[in-house]
């Protein structure tokens, strides 16, 4: 540890980010969301509330999907984080956000991208999701502006398509 | 001709960048050297401002400027329709929040810092939180005018006689509570002074020109210094239809000639920005045995907290739409918009009409009932239809599809009804369940008033058409619907039209994105705007082809002659052959509905040129342990006119039906209090029941390929329907919303018939 601009600690963090690797000083209060939109520019986690409420700025890490503003930089030292950025190539996109595309599963979009990762963490766990169980997949992302049906809608989408492939 | 790209599911426009997170929000917009802007705001409900202290604040290091009233070098006042706002305090505050000083400092760190190093004096005066204390004679004055912001008077027929006639009265008292939007985006911006000195801000914004117009006066500065551009934006729902962070993003980039950055927390978004207004609503309606609607009486009183606001909108839309979609000959309603030192409300989806149809609605169910007429029937007995006169003595013409909506939930309802009463209990996993139903009518566009949209279009040499509309698309769709008309008019693939939108510079007023209008009003100015187009290129390609010009079409970018279509010519070639010769290939299209201003004494005249209507039932359960209310199926059925893009309508019924869940069972936001999603509930996707959307079009003759509205209107039959539902199950009727845990106890407790 060291003391950074403001006489705060820093500490030099590593981290595996959308498949590349990370290294990076950062002040020992900062949040992850801050990292991640103002140093390394994925703007695609968004902040909606900064204290874990509205899933905007969902992440997964390690897995897992975590609320980006709840995450103090120092805790994802050394972990393997996907951001929406991580999700297509810029050519290919991935199955779930074509399927948003195609379901019209977007208004505003500003809860989208973090939707669209607790999604993908859900269908990663279970591949198969009924209804309900979408539902409760998305629970901790608010969204506004669809009323979520069209949401619901893209994730089947994506899980029938899965299954007519395995068939 | 059959339409290709109106009525089709087209992709919306930007959602590529949405879905891969490269969309950028306001507060995403990189700016170098930005200085971080933040609000001194007033601790106080209601005060008198002695002195401001800024000369600590000023001196910290890293503090470019401290502003207060004296700083602004225009009118320190503002307000969408009437005036009574200011950007910072210059003699009072009115509510906990209002802003007092401003700080630009170079880092978010240094402008809280500045923050905790203001001092002022503030002389605390008695504040008012009810509007029955407002009104009261000797209550202090929180504006100099005096407390009643408005009064609005709808009055037709003979009211005495009307009752006198009655054989059945039914009168209540509804009250609704203060609503926050919660648009996920938070309040955002940045600006800067452009090479000439020009203010560019880019901010987050329902209406761009209307910002425009309210920060000329406040900077002092000739219109053409000052350029307001909308980002992408996080939702509106009416609450970005005030300005916010624009007079402080526009003052400080004015005065200190340095980019600044400005991105209200939640808490200061909840803090700051407008509510929707609780109502208050005694109404009183009187039928006749064989169920006629045949007098209703209404008192509305709207608490619009500190602020106007769109106060005065509310109170009259309350007003006008208090009877619902039905024929009642004999009519009077008063209704008041009230200053208190709450948080001041403004619009929010449905402006007042989401407030008045729960006590249109609940009155028709008790009427209803007591009539032994089922919901439908007896609302099909009254609702309106081509010819029908409303209570502002409005004749409607065309476009009445009411009946239509009501006829198709019809179904739903007895399916729902049978499937309830299999078991007489109604119980099932031992909760109680029932089935309401509620219609609206929505008038699109302001009230009474002219409200245009314009629009432009031009085609360059290589057959690139751009459109210009001043419309902001803040999710529900615009843009994308603004080009299906486009190119469905032009005969032009979708994907040929080129979109420039929302900026004072480079667009025309296209009026608020409010209302429900877009589609209506600037989608009909697209449409003229592209049928001047078509007519130059249709003339130039008659020429070119030497045939008649009735006998030319366009298709999918191509002119060719009716009955002989092997004989083509591209879209750009003929366009390419006008420009040559320096013809305008240019088109212009402003479209203002017929409207009317109403009576101040009776309310009398037109106050929209069209209505939406819309009819919804729904299954609920209510677990009277608990209290819980939860939907479990929704069907709504809305006359749209004419659905542009399906799936954009489909979007705002869903969404319509989540944001009435919220306001009818779980939302409330407590003045001062209030300050984040974990006391202010809004639905998620566990709250939401399985939707059925019904598209119902009966065109209307003015709008885009017949189109109206639906924006507002999905949110309006949802929480009285909920609420109709709920007594159904419980046989208890909620004349106060939220119906939460504890107020559907507090019911249940209740002895029979209380």
């Amino acid at each position: 540890m060291k003391n950074g601009v403001l006489g705060e600690e820093t500490l030099t963090i590593s981290m595996m980010v959308n498949g590349e690797s990370v290294v990076r000083d950062v002040p020992v209060n900062r949040t992850l969301l801050s990292v991640l939109r103002e140093d390394l520019g994925l703007i695609g986690a968004r902040e909606g509330c900064g204290v874990g409420e509205c899933g905007a700025c969902t992440v997964i890490m390690n897995g897992k999907t975590v609320n980006a503003c709840m995450v103090l930089a120092p805790k994802a030292d050394g972990a393997t984080i996907t951001t929406i950025e991580g999700l297509s190539d810029g050519e290919h996109l991935h199955p779930l956000q074509e399927a948003f595309i195609e379901e019209g599963a977007v208004q505003c979009g500003f809860c989208t991208p973090g939707m669209i990762l607790s999604a993908k963490a859900l269908l990663d766990e279970n591949p198969s999701p009924t209804r309900l169980e979408i539902r409760e997949g998305i629970s901790g992302n608010l969204c506004r502006c669809t009323g979520y049906q069209q949401i619901v809608d893209a994730i089947e989408l994506v899980v029938n398509r899965t299954e007519e492939a395995k068939a | 001709m059959k339409n290709r790209v109106v009525g089709e599911r087209v992709a919306r426009i930007g959602i590529r960048d949405k879905v891969t997170g490269h969309a950028r929000y306001a507060a995403d917009l990189e700016i170098k050297n930005a200085l971080v802007l933040k609000v001194f705001r007033s601790p106080v409900a209601h005060g008198r401002v002695k002195k401001v202290m800024t000369e600590k604040a000023a001196a910290l290091e890293g503090v470019a400027g401290v502003f207060t009233a004296a700083d602004i070098p225009g009118e320190n006042l503002y307000g969408i329709i009437n005036r009574d706002q200011t950007v910072l305090a210059s003699e009072k505050v009115r509510f906990v929040g209002d802003p007092v000083a401003l700080v630009a400092a170079e880092t978010e760190e240094i402008a809280e810092a500045a923050l905790k190093a203001i001092e002022a004096e503030i002389t605390p005066l008695p504040a008012l939180f009810d509007p029955a204390d407002a009104m009261a004679p000797d209550a202090p004055a929180i504006h100099e005018k005096g407390n009643i912001l408005f009064t609005r008077k709808v009055a037709r027929g003979d009211i005495e006689k009307g009752f006198a006639d009655s054989d059945l009265i039914i009168e209540e008292t509804y009250e609704t509570r203060m609503l926050e939007h919660a648009y996920l985006e938070p309040e955002a911006g940045v600006a800067y002074r452009d090479e000439t000195g020009c203010v560019v801000l880019l901010v987050t914004t329902q209406n761009p020109h209307a910002d425009h117009a309210q920060l000329v006066p406040i900077l002092n500065v000739a219109p053409d210094r000052l350029r307001v551009i909308q980002t992408e934006t996080g939702g509106g729902f009416g609450g970005k239809l005030d300005i916010s962070v624009q007079p402080f993003l526009a003052l400080a980039a004015y005065l200190l000639k340095r980019p600044v950055r400005m991105v209200y927390s939640r808490e200061e978004s909840f803090m700051a920005s407008a509510k929707r207004h609780p109502l208050k609503i005694r109404m009183k309606t009187g039928a006749s045995r064989e169920g006629k609607l045949l007098a209703m009486e209404s008192e509305i009183t709207a608490d619009t907290g500190a602020y106007g606001s769109y106060g005065i909108a509310v109170a009259t839309r309350s007003a006008v739409h208090a009877t619902g979609p039905y024929n009642v000959p004999n009519v009077s309603v008063i209704s008041r918009a009230v200053y208190t030192n709450n948080n001041w409300c403004g619009a929010m989806r449905g402006f007042g009409v989401p407030q008045i149809a729960i006590a249109h609605e609940s009155q028709m169910d008790k009427l209803a009932q007591r009539l032994g007429l089922d919901p439908i029937t007896f609302r099909l007995k009254n609702a309106f239809e081509n010819g029908s006169v409303t209570p502002t003595g409005q004749r409607l013409e065309a476009s009445v599809g009411i009946r239509e909506t009501l006829k198709k939930i019809r179904p739903y309802y007895q399916t729902f009804r049978k499937e309830i009463e299999a078991n007489p209990s109604r119980r099932y996993d031992g909760v109680r369940h029932g089935v309401g139903v509620a219609s609206m009518w929505y008038g699109i566009g302001n009230t009474g008033h002219p409200n245009p949209s314009s629009a432009q279009m031009e085609v360059d040499r290589d057959g690139v058409v751009t459109l210009y509309t001043g419309a902001a698309d803040i999710g529900q769709g615009s843009d994308t619907v603004l080009v299906q008309i486009a190119a469905e008019t032009l005969g032009l693939p979708y994907e040929r039209i080129r979109l420039v939108r929302a900026d004072t510079t480079l667009t025309t007023d296209a009026g608020a994105t409010s209302a429900s209008r877009q589609t209506y009003i600037s989608g009909r100015a697209v449409q003229e705007a592209a049928l001047e187009i078509k007519r130059i290129l249709t003339e130039k390609a008659a020429g070119l082809l030497k045939v008649p010009a009735n006998m030319v079409a366009c298709e999918d970018g191509v002119f060719f002659p009716q009955f002989r279509e092997f004989q083509k010519i591209p879209f750009e070639e003929v366009a390419r052959a006008g420009l040559k010769k320096g013809e305008k290939i240019r088109g212009e299209g402003v479209f203002n509905p017929e409207t009317t201003s109403l009576d101040p004494e009776t309310g009398q005249g037109t106050p929209y040129s069209t209505y939406a209507y819309a009819s919804q039932v729904s299954l609920v359960a209510v677990d009277e342990v608990t209290g819980q209310v939860t939907v479990k199926r929704t069907v709504s059925a809305h006359d749209v006119g004419k659905a542009v893009n399906p799936a954009n309508v489909e979007g705002q019924i869903f969404s319509g039906v989540a944001m009435g869940i919220g306001m009818g069972l779980f939302e409330q936001f407590y003045p001062n209090k209030t300050k984040s999603f974990d006391t202010y509930l809004i639905p998620t996707a566990m709250d939401m029941p399985e939707i059925t959307p019904i598209i119902i079009e009966v065109p209307e003759p003015t709008g885009p390929f017949g189109a109206k509205g639906v924006g507002e209107p999905a949110l309006i039959p949802t929480a009285p329907a909920i609420l109709n539902a709920v007594h159904d199950a419980t046989g208890r009727w909620v004349h106060q919303i939220p119906a939460d845990l504890e107020t559907i106890r507090e019911l249940i407790s209740e002895q029979e018939g209380g």
